[in-house]
């Protein structure tokens, strides 16, 4: 089917003609990238209608190119293009003022396809290249400031993505040679020890660009740094990217491995608290949220961990994961979107310098405030309460799941604590910056603030109105909007579709986000008013601190060190050392065998051998005449008087040798020594 | 006899530019581009019409002669030069009128090209070695052609390591005309049975002897160290030879020695396929490892020649038809894009003098054309689908995986190892390139195109077409390579 070609190669093609005329008309650009999102997104909706369609391009790269598009992979292509369509309409008043807008233009273009072509690959080689192509691109929009923080956070982007791309790649080539094929259909679960080192292989680079914990370094830098429209797209899919390879592995080839499972569990759960931890620490409104970002990631890796240990009962862990997911993706839209057009007016991240602009700012007031509530999970008009309640459920299913098996479950309820506490800290970190930003007042410039009404133009405010208006919808009908969601996706995940209505408003969910409603209130006033706000009053305001010890950074404690200088400074002295070693031996066979030139000095008579020994006989005679022959001591020329007998012994031996008596001497001794063998 | 033509052509058209002597540089130009390209038509002439039979130039004795035949490996080897030495003659031109001594300099780059091709059309290890030795002697002028200290230590050094291997591989050559059938070369080896009864490990002791002595050109651990030191010759002899022709030689020699004379099932699962592959696979690890350190941008892209040379031996050490496979994929595409990287430093050397990699930022908007053709270079060299590199490695990666050797993981482990560091000395390169400014010494060209002429951008354009073309259509070319590891191939 050539939809599927079109729409992964499509964007590239509009990429390239960008680049040629991107520089002369920006306003040509700028309408041709959002209606390249624009018409993705329109085929993204036929597909949807269309069904099950596949496509394959064999002998593509050496392994064949297959795309599909069924039930999930084309609800997660809808999603991309929708984000990349209102991100489309959003930048070009935030880029306006920027610079190098074409090659961001060009890149976001050439993201686009590679990251459809993740969303419809229908083999993991697939998959893997256009991860790796989707990589590549997006460490532009990482780099695109040129900062020095930019090129660093870039430059982390970009090796976490390469190792953890590498890695994979090592993963899936074990996985080929172990299960001769790479297409979805044909990946089978495998318990062997090489099939789980294959797994973990391949999970490295897709849990990289998860950001799952501890390969989450990167994220917190990029996206604060990022340009705000890129944030959003990095946040929403780029991240998804990942879990999608995820979801193939959990679905396919560590189906009910529970070693896989609870590994998993753990890393989701360390990843969920620490993220939000991170993010309520965190003075920056774009690093809240991308710190927010990997909380939620969290939250969805602990879903498919329950899938993966429920096995086939992992209905509803596929259900919660998916929509959350989706929900995570637009949810980040909108408050990336409304976190630029702040920055766009003030040109600043920091709480303290952004505090009280959204005051008498309706529209961004209401985009951002749908966002907090979806993602704080508020019901009934937070659409990430009903996804959430899904993963608390399926996390209590596997929890009866562990008793039926007669399996320690403390574990289990520790996690489902952790599952709370990580809810109420994600109500926490956005009521922080929802108060700054919209309640409390700046105390030098808000008067400058409020005077700046329109605070965006139309299109920017259609793409985060639009966006945001999507939300309130995906909360108050769970059943009718996010429900579908889950359905058809099951198969993907491996899965049978719920039969029956899920409850979503039973009490025992409502009670579960009364509970992290209510932890976050308390985390907020106990902890972020008193702890994390200084006690002086600067300027009629307290100022927020982040009070985050860099003793835990584990980049530049750990990975930088490590790679950046013990290793080089390991691998040099190995270098060094093999290095010198060919050359070592042509010096010594210099030195020794093909000696060039004779380092001792010519003896002044005789030859070396006379010398040596006329020297020993000095020294001894010497010794002599100081102690034993003192009266009459001996002569101490013993060289002269050896080189001379030498020369006389030399003469009179040449006169012999070149004589012929010799010579019949030698054939004598000869004669005797063949006689002698033949004889034997 | 179209062989002889296509060797003596080049010969004598190399010899005739120091009697001609042209003064203007277009004439010299026409003249050595003809000559270049018309030896191309007449290889392409010779790969086509497949001629199977033996082409008996003299004989020294009844049993050596030196003997030409077109087979399937030497079909690749002179595919690949024959292709790209037009090209690199063509960049040659722009290049070299900034160095001096131009005729003298096309007489060698032209006289080299015929004894590539007769190595790669030789059809005894005897002329193998003979012609390996004249290589080696025709490119010493052009690795000392600067004449100052510097080159000429270079040349020195050269001429030590491959006059030193060589006489290695000597001892190979007398070896197989001693305990073989013949010299010539089959597919499977050409030992015989029973002369080697009792001699198995002396054997075996020869051949790593033959590896380490041919694999000098290839530059393998230990053998290495002229590799960037001959860095110093003009960019179209580092380009050409010392990333292409005469370094795939190296490898090429050591293919045929492996698979052709010695045999690959004599040599599976020996001590010496071990030595072998853990030589191919320190010198893997050592030259990304130095790249990574080196600061000179053409030494850097020398470590990386000696890192990637390897990646062939390991392939050939795999001694399976695997590993043949994967070793000339991985000779035709990394040629392909290491003679594009070298066009590019070259391309900066000359137009702006810069040769350190430091020295390189911002170059995106100096140089935009050559930055995105070394950017491309460079990720496809890393391995990235969809472009060249990733094809050749995922060969070799497999033919590692299914060796059914202890040693296939330690392979495997190396070339991702490897493809790490790569990423890291090229990136490094490459992204400041376009995500940094200019330095200030530069700064005021800011603004101004200094990308060179058309006669150094065709040919990188010529070569960008054929990374993106063969990493996304390389399924004829590893089928024709399947061909030739399967001795299917007339």
């Amino acid at each position: 089917m050539i939809l599927l070609p079109i729409l992964t190669f499509g964007p590239m093609l509009a990429a390239m003609l960008i680049a040629c005329i991107g520089r002369r008309t920006a306003l040509l650009r700028d309408m041709l990238t959002a209606l390249t999102g624009a018409a993705a997104f329109v085929l993204c909706l036929l597909l949807c209608y269309l069904g099950d369609i596949s496509f394959a391009l064999p002998g593509f790269c050496g392994l064949g190119l297959t795309l599909r598009a069924d039930g999930f992979r084309s609800l997660y292509g809808c999603i991309a293009a929708f984000m990349w369509m209102m991100t489309g309409l959003f930048s070009p008043e935030y880029m306006s003022h920027g610079h190098h807008r074409t090659r961001y233009a060009f890149f976001t273009l050439l993201t686009l396809g590679a990251t459809l072509g993740v969303f419809f690959s229908d083999d993991l080689f697939t998959t893997f290249i256009f991860f790796e192509v989707m990589s590549f691109t997006s460490y532009a929009w990482v780099a695109h400031e040129e900062t020095p923080g930019a090129l660093k956070a870039a430059n982390t982007y970009l090796s976490v993505a390469i190792i953890g791309g590498l890695t994979t790649l090592m993963g899936l080539f074990l996985l080929y040679h172990q299960q001769g094929s790479l297409a979805f259909d044909a990946l089978k679960s495998s318990n062997s020890f090489a099939g789980t080192i294959a797994a973990w292989l391949v999970v490295v680079g897709f849990a990289a660009k998860a950001d799952l914990y501890p390969l989450h370094i990167w994220l917190p830098q990029a996206h604060p740094v990022a340009p705000a429209p890129a944030s959003a797209l990095l946040s929403g899919i780029l991240t998804k990217s990942g879990i999608f390879g995820l979801i193939v592995v959990c679905s396919r080839i560590m189906a009910g491995n529970a070693a896989f499972g609870n590994a998993l569990m753990a890393l989701a759960c360390v990843t969920m608290v620490l993220g939000a931890v991170l993010a309520l620490f965190s003075t920056d409104l774009k690093r809240t949220l991308a710190c927010s970002s990997m909380s939620q990631i969290g939250f969805i890796c602990t879903g498919l961990a329950s899938m993966t240990l429920l096995g086939e009962h992992g209905s509803l862990a596929a259900y919660g994961t998916v929509m959350h997911m989706a929900n995570h993706s637009l949810i980040k839209l909108t408050l990336f979107m409304a976190a630029g057009v702040i920055y766009m007016n003030t040109h600043a991240l920091d709480l303290d310098d952004i505090r009280g602009f959204g005051r008498r700012k309706p529209l961004l007031h209401i985009a951002f405030l749908l966002g907090t509530l979806s993602i704080a999970c508020i019901p009934p008009i937070g659409s990430g309460y009903a996804s959430k309640s899904l993963l608390h459920e399926a996390l209590l299913e596997v929890i009866s799941h562990q008793e039926a098996l007669g399996q320690p479950v403390l574990a289990y309820r520790a996690a489902e604590v952790l599952f709370l506490v990580s809810g109420g800290l994600t109500v926490a970190y956005m009521l922080k910056l929802y108060v700054c930003i919209f309640w409390e007042k700046h105390p030098t410039r808000q008067s400058e603030f409020d005077a700046q009404k329109s605070c965006m133009r139309p299109v920017t405010a259609i793409a985060l109105l639009g966006s945001a208006a999507l939300l309130p919808f995906l909360g108050a009908l769970p059943q009718t909007l996010l429900s579908p969601l889950g359905a058809r996706s099951a198969a993907f995940f491996g899965q049978h579709a719920v039969a029956e209505a899920i409850p979503y408003f039973s009490a025992a969910n409502l009670q579960g986000a009364g509970i992290s409603i209510a932890i976050g209130l308390g985390v907020y006033l106990f902890i972020v008013r008193p702890l994390l706000m200084s006690r002086q009053v600067i300027g009629g305001a307290r100022e927020y601190i982040n009070l985050w010890p860099d003793a835990l950074d584990l980049e530049n404690r750990l990975y930088r060190p490590m790679l950046l200088t013990v290793l080089p400074q390991v691998l040099t002295f190995v270098c060094r050392l093999l290095m010198e070693l060919p050359e070592a031996i042509v010096m010594g066979l210099r030195r020794t065998v093909f000696r060039q030139h004779r380092t001792h000095r010519a003896v002044p008579v005789g030859n070396r051998f006379t010398y040596a020994l006329g020297c020993m006989f000095n020294a001894a005679a010497r010794l002599l005449n100081t102690t034993l022959l003192h009266r009459s001591p001996m002569r101490t020329d013993f060289e002269y008087l050896l080189a001379a007998s030498w020369r006389e012994l030399r003469e009179g031996t040449r006169n012999f040798t070149v004589s012929i008596s010799f010579g019949l001497l030698l054939l004598c001794v000869g004669l005797y020594l063949t006689c002698l063998y033949l004889l034997q | 006899m179209l062989i002889f033509l296509t060797l003596l052509l080049p010969l004598l058209g190399g010899a005739m530019l120091s009697v001609l002597r042209f003064s203007r540089a277009r004439a010299r130009a026409v003249y050595v581009e003809g000559v270049v390209l018309l030896t191309s038509v007449l290889v392409w002439a010779v790969l086509l019409s497949r001629t199977n039979a033996d082409v008996i130039l003299c004989r020294l004795t009844d049993d050596l002669p030196i003997t030409f035949r077109v087979d399937g490996m030497g079909c690749v080897f002179a595919g690949l030069v024959s292709l790209l030495w037009p090209i690199a003659t063509l960049y040659g031109f722009e290049y070299m009128k900034h160095e001096e001594r131009e005729n003298t300099f096309f007489t060698w780059y032209t006289m080299s090209y015929a004894a590539a091709l007769a190595i790669a059309f030789a059809g005894n290890l005897f002329t193998l070695y003979v012609f390996y030795e004249c290589l080696t002697l025709i490119t010493l002028p052009l690795v000392i052609h600067k004449k100052d200290t510097l080159s000429i230590r270079a040349g020195r050094r050269y001429l030590t390591y491959s006059i030193s291997g060589a006489a290695m591989a000597f001892i190979a050559l007398v070896c197989i005309i001693w305990f073989g059938s013949t010299t010539d070369f089959r597919l499977g080896g050409v030992l015989d049975a029973a002369k080697i009864a009792g001699h198995e490990d002396l054997l075996l002791l020869v051949f790593l002897l033959a590896f380490v002595g041919f694999g000098a050109k290839a530059a393998v651990f230990p053998m290495h160290a002229w590799l960037p030191a001959a860095s110093v010759a003009p960019t179209p002899v580092t380009a050409l030879l010392h990333a292409v022709a005469v370094v795939n030689a190296g490898a090429f020699a050591v293919l045929r020695v492996i698979y052709y004379s010695f045999g690959r099932s004599f040599l599976y699962g020996t001590w010496a396929q071990t030595a072998a592959l853990l030589l191919a696979c320190l010198t893997i690890l050592l030259g990304s490892a130095m790249a990574v350190r080196e600061q000179h941008f053409k030494r850097r892209l020398a470590w990386s020649t000696i890192s990637n040379l390897s990646y062939m031996l390991m392939g050939a050490a795999l001694m399976t038809e695997g590993g043949m496979v994967g070793s000339l994929t991985h000779m035709v595409i990394h040629g392909v894009i290491k003679i594009t990287l070298f066009f590019c430093a070259g391309a900066v050397l000359v137009r702006t003098g810069k040769e350190y990699v430091q020295d390189l930022r911002g170059f995106g908007r100096l140089m935009p054309f050559t930055s995105g053709v070394f950017l491309l270079g460079s990720i496809s060299l890393v391995g990235t689908p969809p472009l060249a590199g990733f094809v050749s490695k995922w060969n070799l990666l497999t033919a590692a995986a299914d060796t059914g050797l202890g040693l296939g993981v330690v392979a495997v482990v190396a070339l991702i190892i490897s493809a790490v560091l790569t990423a890291v000395y090229l990136f490094t390169v490459a992204a400041p390139m376009f995500f940094r400014p200019l330095n200030t010494d530069l700064s005021h060209l800011d603004g101004f195109n200094r990308d060179p002429g058309w006669m150094m951008k065709l040919p990188l354009l010529l070569l960008c077409a054929a990374m993106i073309a063969l990493g996304l259509w390389s399924q004829p070319l590893v089928t024709f390579l399947r061909q030739v590891a399967a001795g299917l191939t007339f």
